[in-house]
């Protein structure tokens, strides 16, 4: 079962001091179980932060965030998490990297077999399990971390903008991807990003975030049919909301 | 899959055949002007008549050094033995020392800024007193050689062990893996190439600490043959010595380097060589 996330008058601040540097919040924010919510804002306004307090691996200034009815008090094991920069280690190949995961846990790589085959299908590097990370590119990388957090089945998936360092065709081939491994599991789904149409594309809810320090400024319903293939990129509908988040944006002063 | 066609296929690895053909292709340069070298310097005693005492040739060199064949030989096993003995040491001791400081908040506060102003003295300079304590033995000449090995190799290995990147201490944290299991899979595997940095300056040093070390006092080993002989004026005998001691260095260096490409073929410094 997917779990909801609730954000409750969380802030964070680094140092102390005069040397205090307020990086978040205070902000709410309620995340529906099964939900897609895009964090969307420039950069350094303190997305990734809120992620990593979500995922209790930042310890919050103030506030509370629950899992559901539970606290988060430590990290959260019962997460799929992905960083810009992926987790994948040079000396295991894609399906060791995979496996990586499950051990980490304490879980057997052999029940899982066929969910890892399942995966590597899903995101087309079946034929790639033996290569090592340094042998693929940018794209086919990150589509292996994808299945490296996906691994443990999580109700809960943490993105700090994984398609961040690729290019336009590729980021458009994974996110369909995503979308589809979405659609098909409804986990609960945190994604950090600065591109607007990645995050009307994919989301439920776009939470539009303020320079720094971060504050969730504007909170988007995206009521969109799917999948949100080309037709529904270039509907008017679709433009529309891009123009209105561009609209929020340029009063920050960012665009 | 309309989506898999963005991808390049990832580059084989090329056969052995083309490897070597390309490693003769790419050094034959380096063959060539090595060969010239030596030439050149076989002609040039002649043409600019320069004396034999000064610097023989490098045929001269071979011929001579010959007759000594036996006792460099055995020079060379004892000078080989300090410095392979000392690195030895130095790797065992030094390695779990840096492990124990990465992880100890109090040793990193009082061992460690020890150790970095340690390495600012010159190790050599102990020489003399190590021989004035322990004799003419191979006990001196071995710890000289350890302590010229020790500190990188400590030091290397502090910072292997204390800077797993962030991403992954985070990816560990949201396992719930235990302390253990992270580090045999995480922290260990990616402290290696760091570690083998610290390696591999040892593995350079260790020959010439033994070398200095038998230069202030010893009664074997291609150290103390090299200065008898110059003592002698026979360049010929002491540039047979030098050759030996080059050797000396090169396969220790190049043992550490085919550990390294052993246990850390995944590295970036290894595959760039391939």
């Amino acid at each position: 079962m997917s779990v909801a996330i609730d954000i409750r008058a969380v802030s964070k601040s680094f140092g102390s001091g005069s040397e205090t540097v307020h990086a978040f919040g205070p902000s709410d924010l309620f995340i529906d179980a099964g939900e897609f919510v895009s964090l969307l804002g420039p950069s350094g306004c303190g997305k990734s932060t809120l992620m990593l307090m979500i995922a209790g691996l930042l310890e919050r200034t103030e506030g509370e965030i629950y899992f559901d009815d539970k606290l988060v008090d430590a990290p959260r094991t019962d997460i799929g998490i992905m960083f810009q920069d992926n987790t994948l280690v040079p000396w295991r190949d894609v399906r060791g990297n995979i496996e990586l995961q499950l051990e980490m846990r304490g879980l057997s790589k052999h029940k899982h077999a066929d969910r890892i085959d399942d995966l590597l299908r899903s995101v087309h590097l079946k034929d790639f399990e033996r290569r090592k990370p340094f042998e693929l590119s940018g794209g086919m990388q990150q589509r292996a971390a994808f299945c490296q957090a996906l691994v443990h089945s999580p109700d809960t998936l943490l993105l700090d903008e994984p398609l961040g360092k690729l290019d336009a065709m590729t980021r458009d081939a994974i996110r369909r991807d995503l979308q589809g491994l979405w659609m098909r599991t409804r986990p609960t789904v945190v994604f950090v990003t600065h591109s607007i149409e990645e995050a009307v594309q994919l989301s439920t809810k776009v939470c539009l975030i303020t320079p720094r320090p971060g504050r969730v400024d504007h909170v988007i319903d995206i009521d969109l049919p799917w999948p949100r293939d080309l037709d529904i990129k270039r509907s008017e509908a679709f433009n529309q909301y891009i123009g209105d988040i561009q609209e929020v944006f340029h009063g920050y002063g960012v665009l | 899959m309309a989506t898999a066609s963005f991808e390049p296929t990832a580059p084989r690895a090329p056969g052995l055949l083309r490897r070597v053909g390309r490693r003769i292709s790419e050094s034959w340069l380096f063959l060539a002007f090595f060969a010239g070298f030596f030439l050149f310097w076989e002609f040039s005693i002649d043409w600019f008549d320069i004396p034999r005492y000064i610097l023989p040739k490098p045929s001269e060199i071979i011929v001579k050094s010959s007759a000594d064949f036996e006792r460099l030989l055995y020079y060379t096993y004892i000078t080989g033995a300090e410095a392979v003995l000392g690195f030895v040491i130095a790797v065992a001791v030094a390695v779990p020392l840096g492990l124990a400081i990465a992880f100890s908040s109090v040793l990193r506060r009082t061992i460690y800024p020890f150790f970095v102003s340690i390495e600012m003295v010159p190790k050599i300079a102990f020489a003399p007193l190590f021989i004035s304590w322990l004799g003419f033995g191979l006990l001196p000449k071995i710890i000289i050689s350890f302590l010229v090995c020790f500190f990188p190799i400590v030091l290397n290995a502090i910072l292997a062990f204390g800077s797993l990147s962030e991403e992954l201490t985070r990816f560990s944290q949201a396992t719930g893996a235990r302390a253990y299991t992270t580090f045999i899979k995480l922290r260990l595997p990616a402290a290696m190439p760091q570690c083998f940095v610290g390696f591999k300056y040892a593995a350079i040093n260790a020959t010439v600490g033994a070398t200095i070390a038998e230069f202030i006092g010893s009664d074997q080993g291609l150290g103390f043959y090299i200065q008898i002989v110059t003592g002698n004026m026979r360049p010929d005998l002491a540039f047979a010595g030098i050759f030996l001691l080059t050797l000396l260095g090169l396969s220790l260096f190049g043992a550490v380097t085919l550990a390294e490409r052993l246990l850390i073929p995944w590295h970036i410094s290894v595959r760039r060589r391939q």
